[in-house]
């Protein structure tokens, strides 16, 4: 059993978030089954009271949530000082078996409750509240993901052996292995950068077609290929050593703590582009949204093309 | 133009303020709510103004469900649609009076000029220029009454709404506020007033005259 500092802190805001999103769950139930609209009883307008007060206590523990992501990437990364073999955060993911399934689960999580947020903003700024009943509803397969991410979460701290060698980056992102991470880190480059930059011209496309539906459905392509190439291709010339693969360590202070600022250009773009196609915006909005979507996704295009542009530069040959 | 659909009010405490109510106001037409205290008329005011929720039913104004209204629209529908008169004029006594009648145009940030045409004519509409300077706490209970309508009226609402507007007035001023009401009237406003004076209940420019009891219509 491990207990850091961070372990202690995401543990205790674990039991909160049990308690207030299961008193949460409860009245989301009974307004998903009860609320309607266009009834005036007492019990309609009770709901109504409840709904504003849930929808606040939800949306706090989303905020906290969404923030608390990059809190859990930091306790990786400062775990792995004392795990034997771990290098950075993807050695202690892989150190038990729940690891990868925990990450993956947090990166939707992150998208749902960031979605729940921002259909709550849309919903608190329409009349009639259109989207009260949607919300709760959305919040109730929410409860259920949040409860397996706090039981994975809570799981994956309580059964990492700090006495076991566990393997580094290097081992879990070989291109040797015979693994399906093998199998991804060997696409061919040149079909992987055309799919990256080819979605990413598409977007535009998209946006001048004003077919949100489209930008949404590139931006989830954009998502997958992105993190694709990062650690098949641009990983890479971030290290500038071909058979380093990690996405993790350039979320270390060698790396200049890159890998925070690429994903989160890349959450908040995609995420903004994921939101054109999810909520029906007024169009002043959705173009605001596109706007910031384009924006940050193409920071994310210029950061992570950077490195292979400038090593080239300097070294004049591709890795 | 305002409906109210079998309303039932009751607060927190239990108090039953207003029992299966169903009222409809056209649009200009002057209503005097009249009964004892504690027989609801305030509360009927509070519900058409946004600024309570029903217990059940549905409060109507030109077709939208006011009850209904998240409080940042009630906040909106309160600013665009209603002036408040109170009681107790509800006046921030350390304002001058056309700070005090400017107040509720503050949060829709309007430009210099557009504010001083619509302060000047509501100071002139109720005789109150004169005092435009003068700290609130210095004016007389019917000057400070002017103030109060002067602010009710200064976005030009098409509802006003006075509680008790005569309470803290003398005969002659109260017959002064009687005239202004009529004057209103004739700008085609919808008025409804709570009151339990009597010199209301004889006025032929009345519409409708209703008495409540225990939370009850109990006479139209």
């Amino acid at each position: 059993m491990l207990l850091t500092p961070e372990i202690v802190t995401i543990s205790i805001l674990n039991i909160f978030f049990v308690i207030f999103a299961s008193i949460a769950f409860y009245f989301s139930l009974k307004i998903v089954l009860k609320y309607d609209y266009n009834e005036t009883t007492t019990l309609q307008y009770t709901l109504e009271k409840q709904g504003y007060l849930v929808a606040t206590i939800i949306k706090f523990i989303f905020y906290i949530k969404v923030i608390l992501f990059i809190f859990f990437i930091f306790t990786l990364d400062n775990i792995s000082t004392i795990l034997p073999g771990a290098m950075c955060g993807a050695g202690v993911v892989n150190a038990t078996p729940y690891g990868t399934y925990l990450l993956i689960l947090k990166i939707i999580n992150l998208y749902i409750f960031a979605y729940w947020i921002a259909l709550h903003n849309e919903d608190m700024h329409s009349e009639n509240q259109k989207y009260l009943k949607l919300k709760f509803q959305i919040f109730l397969l929410a409860y259920v993901l949040l409860l397996v991410e706090i039981i994975l979460e809570s799981i994956m701290f309580f059964s990492i052996d700090t006495k076991s060698v566990v393997d580094c980056c290097g081992a879990i992102f070989s291109t040797t292995d015979g693994t399906y991470m093998s199998t991804l880190l060997n696409i061919k480059h040149s079909i992987l950068l055309s799919l990256f930059y080819g979605v990413f011209f598409l977007m535009f496309v998209a946006y001048i077609l004003k077919n949100k539906y489209l930008y949404a459905l590139l931006n989830l392509l954009f998502i997958i290929i992105s993190l694709l190439s990062l650690i098949a291709y641009f990983g890479t010339y971030i290290y500038e050593l071909p058979t380093h693969h990690c996405p993790f360590c350039l979320l270390q202070k060698d790396y200049n703590y890159v890998g925070y600022f690429l994903y989160i250009f890349l959450f908040i773009g995609t995420f903004q582009g994921l939101l054109v196609g999810l909520i029906d915006f007024s169009k002043e909005q959705e173009n605001k949204k596109y706007k910031i979507s384009l924006f940050f996704n193409t920071l994310y295009v210029l950061l992570i093309s950077y490195y292979p542009l400038s090593y080239y530069i300097k070294n004049g040959v591709w890795l | 133009m305002i409906e109210l659909k079998t309303i039932s009010k009751v607060y927190d405490n239990n108090i039953v303020a207003l029992q299966n109510i169903n009222l409809n106001i056209q649009e200009g037409e002057l209503v005097v709510l009249k009964g004892v205290s504690g027989s609801g008329k305030s509360t009927i005011l509070s519900l058409i103004a946004g600024l309570l929720k029903p217990t059940s039913g549905d409060v109507l104004v030109d077709n939208k469900h006011i009850s209904k209204l998240p409080d940042h629209f009630c906040s909106d529908y309160r600013r665009d649609t209603v002036g408040f008169i109170f009681q107790k004029y509800n006046l921030i006594p350390t304002l001058s009076v056309q700070e005090n009648i400017l107040l509720p145009l503050v949060p829709l940030n309007p430009d210099e000029k557009e504010l001083h045409v619509k302060l000047e004519n509501v100071m002139n509409m109720f005789q109150i220029e004169h005092k435009k300077d003068v700290i609130v706490k210095n004016l007389s209970g019917g000057e400070q009454q002017r103030t109060a309508i002067a602010r009710a009226n200064v976005n030009n609402p098409k509802i006003i709404l006075a509680d008790e507007p005569t309470a803290n007035l003398d005969e002659k001023l109260s017959k002064e506020f009687i005239k202004i009401l009529q004057s209103l009237k004739k700008l085609k406003k919808t008025i409804i007033v709570a009151t339990h004076d009597p010199l209301f209940f004889d006025l032929d420019f009345v519409d409708k005259m209703i008495e409540l009891h225990n939370g009850k219509v109990v006479c139209c």
